[in-house]
């Protein structure tokens, strides 16, 4: 208390060490206020930048697509592909199914070479045997068909290629195997549930003209893998197999 | 007992609020790097310094998470919060050097509006760490620090208190404070309105991210999880045990977005036992519990959410093999269910699924979204949601 009862009158702030303190917080908090503004300025800048004018192109993904196994030679597509354009599986096609000629024409391959490129599908394939001069499927041979056509996986194309044996005239094979090709055609319609299943399908009926199977086949999956099979009863049948190929 | 001229407080403070600094300032560059609609590795770590690493779950999902900005709806990815952080910092920082340089010729009254506001950036980061622990379900190690050096500078603020003894120091008006109350507040909002003011405009990217070639499976259906307030049709491809997925659901379920939904689920499990475009399991055992989901009939949103809360263990459970998935699955959701797993009809389905994602030659991740064919961007799906919502399907956040 000085005489006068009062209290003495510090320094205000801007005096002495307190107020040079004051200056130099207020003048720290300033620069950093404006450094921080200006960083997130130029972060924002650059961004921007990116942004408008990407330096390179984003890092590929990879897109979904059908599978592609090794069996899918150029060849074998090739082949495929003739076959499919030209037997209706194409959009908006009119016709469907080939017959011998047609894949004598479109396919432009041998007979052993044209077996041959459906070699590595033995094992995603089966054989379904038909007694002779019948096109029926029995139960053995609906079951199988069932169990190929729901493993289909990333297939996007099941093939029907139906056969007859060498007894009988061509025509009259011709007519037959093509009434097997149709069997299996329509057992999968009932039970695939399917409205697309004309684009998926493609269907063949060589009779005995084209690309008979040797006895060698019989050791493929069967319909009847407990019957006696010889080169009569292999070609009565209808190889079926979705094809892991795009194509 | 501290001195009334103990500098401990004030430095506390400062080293506090400039550690505040530094982490809220890799937050922000972090939110800011991804306005490019890039995604790039964040800073995640509790040492200052560290690099950016792509091994940031927690911090990611925090960025990404609804919490992490304000007026998202109105800005692609909003204001992030950290920018008021860094403003809020910066004043403290200043005001702390004040302190540590007057030491005991500060005045009480600016020791104790030191003590009072310096104690707010710990409020806050209190109220984000319940966020964090009960919303987000992890703790983001940038953000802890950022909790850590604010509680750092709380106390140093409030050990201020404990300097002033009865010795003289310098009055002031009370109009100092106000004076200090406004500039505070005016650093605090000065970062965030020059980052809102120069975010570049996001509408012209919202619609580039491709399109379905064919929106509607014709063969098999898709999975359908109707939100209780569904007003909005969309399509997503998601695999139960997708961490991302688990996140993007999330994140629908926190932005209030997921029941104004009427959702077509297509499951794209990334596990090669079923998807053949991949040569290796992502995802092993995402197949299965696909299928389960598909099988969930009435209980199929209940299924997904299991899938997702229980991920690290099916996770766990389909790298030991199918049969222990299975017996999981089977123990959750009953013998039934676990039938119609092992249905070949399920297997179908779920193959369906599988052709109408290549048939559509969309990108092999998930998740995806599409709002009727139109994709959904990725980055439109995490930082910037509620942004693409807003202008792609307002009436979802109505």
């Amino acid at each position: 208390m000085n005489p006068s009862g009062a209290e003495p009158t510090p320094p205000g702030p801007s005096a002495g060490l307190g107020g040079a303190a004051g200056l130099l917080g207020a003048g720290a908090g300033a620069v950093l206020l404006l450094a921080t503004t200006l960083a997130v300025r130029s972060w924002v800048s650059s961004a921007t930048e990116r942004l408008e004018h990407p330096a390179e192109a984003k890092a590929k993904v990879a897109i979904a697509d059908q599978a592609e196994v090794a069996y899918c030679t150029p060849r074998f597509k090739e082949v495929l592909e003739r076959v499919l354009h030209s037997c209706g599986l194409a959009q908006d096609e009119t016709r469907r199914g080939c017959k011998p000629a047609d894949v004598k024409t479109f396919a432009s391959i041998s007979d052993s070479d044209f077996n041959e490129l459906f070699t590595p599908l033995k094992d995603r394939g089966a054989v379904i045997l038909f007694d002779e001069g019948m096109q029926d499927l029995d139960d053995g041979a609906k079951k199988l068909l069932e169990d190929k056509w729901f493993q289909r996986k990333g297939a996007r194309y099941f093939f029907v290629v139906a056969r007859a044996s060498k007894s009988g005239n061509q025509a009259k094979n011709r007519a037959l195997s093509h009434r097997r090709a149709n069997s299996v055609m329509f057992h999968l319609t009932s039970v695939a549930n399917d409205p697309e299943i004309d684009k998926k399908v493609g269907l063949l009926w060589l009779g005995n003209e084209f690309a008979q199977l040797s006895k060698d086949y019989c050791a493929w999956p069967s319909s009847r893998a407990n019957e006696k099979c010889d080169e009569e009863a292999i070609n009565r049948s209808a190889f079926v197999s979705w094809v892991d190929c795009r194509l | 007992m501290l001195g009334s001229g103990s500098r401990f407080p004030a430095t506390l403070s400062l080293i506090g609020s400039l550690l505040g600094l530094l982490f809220a300032s890799y937050s922000t560059m972090d939110y800011a790097e991804h306005l490019d609609r890039g995604l790039h590795d964040v800073h995640c770590s509790f040492i200052p310094g560290a690099p950016p690493t792509s091994e940031a779950e927690a911090c990611r999902a925090a960025m990404y998470s609804p919490y992490s900005a304000l007026f998202r709806q109105s800005m692609w990815g909003g204001v992030p919060i950290s920018l008021f952080a860094l403003g809020a910092l910066a004043f403290f920082c200043g005001f702390a050097l004040y302190l540590w340089l007057a030491r005991d010729r500060a005045p009480r009254l600016a020791v104790g509006f030191f003590a009072g506001v310096g104690l707010t950036p710990l409020l806050v980061s209190i109220v984000m760490l319940i966020i964090s622990v009960t919303k987000l379900g992890h703790l983001c190690k940038t953000c802890v620090g950022i909790y850590i050096s604010s509680f750092v500078l709380a106390v140093g603020a409030v050990a201020g208190l404990f300097t002033l003894k009865g010795d003289a120091r310098p009055r002031l008006s009370v109009l100092f404070p106000v004076g200090w109350l406004a500039a505070l507040g005016l650093t605090t909002l000065v970062p965030a309105a020059v980052y809102a003011s120069s975010v570049p405009d996001q509408r012209p990217y919202l619609n580039k991210c491709g399109s379905l070639k064919q929106p509607k499976m014709s063969v098999g259906t898709p999975v359908k999880i109707h939100g209780s307030r569904a007003v909005q049709p969309v399509l997503f491809f998601e695999d139960p045990l997708c961490p991302t997925c688990r996140a993007f659901h999330e994140r629908l379920l926190d932005e209030n977005v997921f029941e104004r939904l009427d959702v077509d689920l297509v499951l794209f499990p990334l596990d090669s036992e079923c998807n053949w475009m991949l040569e290796s399991p992502i995802h092993p055992g995402a197949c299965i519990v696909s299928k389960a989901v598909i099988c969930g009939g009435d209980r199929t949103r209940q299924v997904l959410e299991w899938a997702y809360e229980e991920q690290v263990y099916l996770t766990r459970a389909g790298k030991a093999g199918a049969n222990v998935l299975r017996a999981a699955i089977k123990q959750r959701w009953g013998d039934d269910l676990l039938k119609c797993v092992d249905d070949r009809k399920t297997d179908v389905l779920l193959n369906q699924h599988l052709h109408f994602a290549s048939d559509n030659a969309i990108p092999v991740s998930t998740p995806q979204m599409y709002l009727g064919a139109k994709r959904v961007c990725d980055e439109d799906t995490d930082m910037g949601l509620r942004f693409a919502l807003s202008e792609l399907a307002p009436e979802v956040l109505k």
